[in-house]
């Protein structure tokens, strides 16, 4: 919340909650969804239009209501919907509301709307959705939302385009509807035997009442005739013959060219330059400063704002960079950030052993009452700590990374008559469209026809690109260059300098084992960043619902904040990518003072199949951890071990955007410390998988990027100034370094679809730190590894 | 007035600066886009085409260099008719892109393997592969996709040097 700048956004918060209860947790997870700072207006129209039961409403309202709804309804189409047309030779255009960054949506979204359509998934044509919310409500890629958000709203399209086809069918054919039925893009009649192609009743489906929602019946699992299988993804024939797909890929007559340059000590503002040399460098056409809009050291994607800096607009992508190289700026280092991750390192292991401040949660008292702030604290941790059987304490550290999505931050804008249009490879791009208008001035109820924004592939998101900084950079430049289309490029320095980071942070924890070696209190002191002196920055946070603190009976939760506004934001898996790592590394120690086996330690701690937030229907369910747990110890050989000297197996298992998941990798230790990480088991559950190959994808991703920055991943700031400024500073896994992997889904029956983009990545820092450890004694305390003399190889 | 052999043509790039990366010769003045900018100092191969049948970075190539040249980018690797190589269709087959941005590069570098050879090992893979970075870690899929198409090859030419300019 704190991240957002439209207050108004607050009385919506139980609404939010309300509609996310029915789709995935309230926990940590929810909490960064709020602040991916979705656009208000069209979460405030999504949640009422779409969700469960509106699938139809949001048809009904649509159709042909928006006058963006023009440019993706060409003569000869027939729109349905905004998510079905037909085209005049039968085949069919389903539209993909989400930005693909990578997780498949474009592909998982259309295969729903498909099944419940009853097409055949070889007649389809994917497009990609305009941003409209009128039309699709809230489009986004993040907090893994993608799929659970519309898993009913992409199946009610589908039946409800499949009804309307039949309904135009019986009265065109002036057979019974009872009579008729479908079945891969064709409408039968089974009494005649005869068939039809959908196409055969477009023009006149288009024109049927949209039916009530309540009429449809959605098909059983056992009837999904696509859903569960392998597809490959919509894009990929133009991926790899080279074709026009993302936001770097825009062009555009008499389009021109731009670098932007910001002060490497961040947060300082540009005062002057070198003006007439840059602009007689050959290819230069203009080049000025653009001042700072807002408080951009803060992630706030939809507030327009904009660190300052030079512009320079030229004829070529090469000759804005090289007039980028020569540039010479005076800055104002007055507002610029003065921290160093070195001082913070030595101020948090002072702090080793000590409480902090007791943490303070919000808690919310339910539909229309205000949160509650409360200490987060549960039962009497320090006097149960005192009397504990066995008492461990341990400091763990971990770094500030870079999201390094391959694909720099890149823009294409025009502003033009005091209208906008952009182009940008961007998470949240209605937070980008308005963003836009708040940076320039266009007032909030003309934005959604001022300013218009069109997706196009995401070259890797990661949560970089829920930051639409780079969006208003290219629009306050197209800005000054009115009526030209500006393609705005970041060099790689740019962006590894210029990230809302992945924060760094510590953990003092105690744990207390009673005689028989169970957990019976858990103290977590945790030292973080703040920019403001009131909250934590983005994605430093943490909650009590973290694994094994929900669980578990006595716990105290306490915080230091150090002010230091070096910009964060929410990286793959918020905070889970750095917490699995502490958390299940400790686990593991308390498992071996235990004396019992890893994995019976585990079952233990989660106890009786339970949700472990009883009164949160979406907190964390023992039973489904324990699956996930036992299933992967089971594949892997876990407790069987290794003979070989120097070679052992190590398990983790975290909980977050309502995934289950549970990793074991296989690793060998050589004696001058080279890290072998043969293969890596990952058991999840995410519910019902819809496409096979895409949630295989985001896990075998997941893992080899957690083991990537679990190795090598490192940004430092010296007095403001970031330390890392390309891949030769910031090394990514390599091929020869990838694993084997082997990936199972657990799919019980009753739970729907949750996403796997995330927690897919977190477990695997704990299950190859605590193999290390199972291998060589050596307890890993701190990332990355090559700072303790690891490498992987 | 300059000009480059790019897939098989002749194309004219104007009065350019000689000092101009063929990255963005292609991207900004050919509108041959599939070549990607990742870094712009070799370290991720998202740029990586073909000059005279290698792989090679084309952000480090200044294009004053390259008169005479066979060059080869991922555009060029289809037949004329659309068929894909073995290569792209192992891709495609066993869905290897997430976001799908390095995938040229990947898809040059591995194309480039398999022309000098047909059936590479594991170690092979590694040392051809390495210099470019998947950030989404497609690496096992990377892997196996090279082998099926291997398989597919099965000996054979599996894209149309002659047509690209390139001599095999």
């Amino acid at each position: 919340m704190k991240f957002i700048k439209n207050d108004h956004l607050t009385p919506e918060l139980p609404d939010f909650f309300q509609e996310l209860a029915g789709k995935r947790g309230l926990g940590n997870d929810v909490d960064n969804d709020v602040k991916f700072g979705i656009t208000d207006v069209s979460r405030r129209q999504f949640f009422k239009i779409s969700g469960i039961a509106g699938g139809g409403l949001v048809l009904g309202l649509a159709m042909g209501s928006s006058p963006k709804a023009k440019a993706q309804s060409a003569a000869n189409l027939s729109t349905i919907s905004p998510y079905v047309q037909i085209q005049p030779n039968g085949r069919i255009n389903l539209f993909s509301k989400n930005p693909e960054c990578g997780q498949g949506i474009k592909t998982g979204l259309p295969l729903i709307i498909a099944e419940e359509l009853d097409c055949a998934w070889e007649d389809v044509d994917v497009v990609q959705a305009d941003i409209d919310a009128t039309k699709y409500g809230a489009q986004f890629a993040g907090g893994s939302l993608s799929t659970p958000m519309n898993w009913m709203a992409m199946r009610q399209a589908g039946a409800t385009a499949r009804a309307m086809i039949l309904a135009a069918a019986a009265q065109q054919l002036n057979i019974p509807l009872a009579e008729l039925s479908t079945s891969d893009t064709m409408v039968m009649h089974a009494t005649s035997g005869r068939s039809w192609g959908y196409g055969e009743f477009a023009e006149l489906a288009a024109t049927m009442p949209v039916p009530d929602p309540a009429t449809l019946t959605l098909k059983t699992r056992d009837q999904f005739k696509l859903l569960g299988r392998r597809f490959t993804g919509v894009d990929n024939h133009d991926i790899v013959t080279g074709k026009p797909l993302f936001g770097a890929d825009t062009r555009m007559d008499g389009m021109l060219y731009a670098s932007y340059t910001k002060c490497p000590q961040i947060g300082g503002k540009a005062v002057s330059f070198n003006e007439d040399h840059i602009k007689s460098m050959p290819g230069v056409v203009d080049a000025f400063i653009i001042d700072q809009f807002g408080n951009p050291k803060m992630f706030n994607p939809g507030g327009g704002d904009i660190f300052s800096g030079v512009a320079v607009v030229a004829s070529s992508t090469w000759a804005a960079i090289k007039a980028k190289r020569e540039l010479e700026v005076e800055w104002d280092l007055t507002d610029a950030e003065v921290s160093s991750w070195s001082d913070l390192v030595a101020r948090a292991y002072a702090l080793q052993g000590q409480d902090g401040e007791p943490l303070m949660v919000n808690q919310f008292a339910g539909p229309g009452n205000p949160p509650n702030r409360v200490s987060a604290d549960k039962g009497d941790a320090t006097r149960v700590l005192a009397n504990a059987a066995t008492k461990l304490s341990s400091f763990y550290e971990y770094p500030y990374v870079s999201h390094a999505q391959l694909e720099p931050e890149t823009c294409t804008a025009k502003v033009e008559n005091g209208n906008v249009e952009i182009w940008a490879p961007a998470q949240i791009p209605q937070s980008g469209e308005s963003g836009s208008a708040v940076l320039l001035g266009i007032p909030a109820e003309e934005a959604a026809e001022r300013v218009v924004l069109h997706q196009t592939r995401i070259g890797g998101g990661f949560g970089r690109k829920l930051a639409n900084d780079y969006v208003f950079e290219v629009v306050a430049i197209a800005n000054r260059m009115q009526g030209t289309p500006i393609k705005l490029q970041w060099t790689r320095e740019d962006d590894m300098s210029g990230d809302y980071f992945r924060p760094g942070g510590f953990h003092s924890y105690s744990a207390g084992l009673d005689a028989s070696g169970n957990l019976i209190a858990w103290q977590d002191h945790f030292i973080t960043s703040t920019g403001n002196d009131q909250a934590p920055m983005t994605s430093a946070d943490i909650n009590p619902n973290v694994f094994p603190m929900d669980v578990t009976d006595n716990v105290k939760l306490t915080q230091t904040m150090f002010h230091n506004a070096i910009p964060t934001g929410p990286m793959r898996a918020p905070s889970s990518n750095a917490f699995a790592f502490s958390f299940q590394s400790f686990m593991h120690e308390l498992a071996v003072a235990s004396g019992k086996s890893h994995v019976q330690f585990m079952l233990d701690t989660l106890g009786d199949p339970r949700l472990a937030i009883a009164e949160n229907p979406q907190s964390m369910h023992t039973g489904r951890a324990a699956s996930v747990i036992s299933e992967v110890a089971r594949i892997s050989g876990y407790e069987q071990g290794s003979s070989e000297p120097g070679r052992a197996k190590g398990l983790s298992f975290y909980f977050c955007h309502s995934g289950y998941v549970a990793q074991v990798a296989d690793v060998s230790v050589s004696a001058n410390k080279e890290v072998k990480v043969h293969k890596v088991w990952a058991v999840a559950d995410f519910g019902f998988i819809h496409n096979l190959s895409g949630a295989e994808n985001q896990m075998e991703g997941g893992i080899i990027d957690g083991i990537s920055q679990l190795f090598n991943a490192k940004i430092t700031f010296e007095n403001g100034v970031i330390q890392q400024q390309n891949f030769h500073q910031y090394p990514l896994l390599r091929m020869p370094q990838a694993p084997e992997l082997e990936v199972a889904f657990l799919q019980p029956d009753e739970f729907s679809p949750t996403g796997g983009g995330e927690p897919s990545m977190p477990p695997v820092l704990a299950a190859v730190t605590n193999a290390i450890y199972n291998a060589t004694g050596e307890r890993i305390r701190k990332m990355p590894l090559y700072e303790l003399g690891y490498k992987l190889v | 007035m300059a000009t480059l052999n790019i897939n098989g043509q002749t194309m004219d790039i104007g009065e350019i600066d000689p000092s101009t990366p063929l990255l963005w010769v292609l991207r900004d003045e050919l509108g041959l886009v599939g070549t990607k900018y990742g870094c712009g100092i070799a370290q991720c191969g998202a740029c990586t085409v073909h000059l005279n049948g290698a792989p090679v970075r084309s952000c480090q190539i200044p294009v004053g260099n390259l008169t005479d040249q066979q060059i080869t980018t991922i555009e060029g690797l289809a037949a004329a008719d659309g068929t894909l190589t073995p290569v792209q269709e192992a891709w495609i087959e066993i869905d290897v892109p997430q976001c799908g941005y390095c995938q040229a590069g990947q898809i040059m570098s591995a194309t480039a393997l398999l022309r000098n050879n047909p059936n590479p090992s594991d170690a092979d893979i590694d040392a051809a592969m390495s210099g470019n970075i998947c950030r989404c870690a497609t690496y096992t899929r990377i892997r196996q996709a090279i082998h099926n198409a291997a398989e597919k090859m099965n000996g054979t030419a599996f894209y149309d040097a002659a047509r690209t300019g390139e001599t095999a």
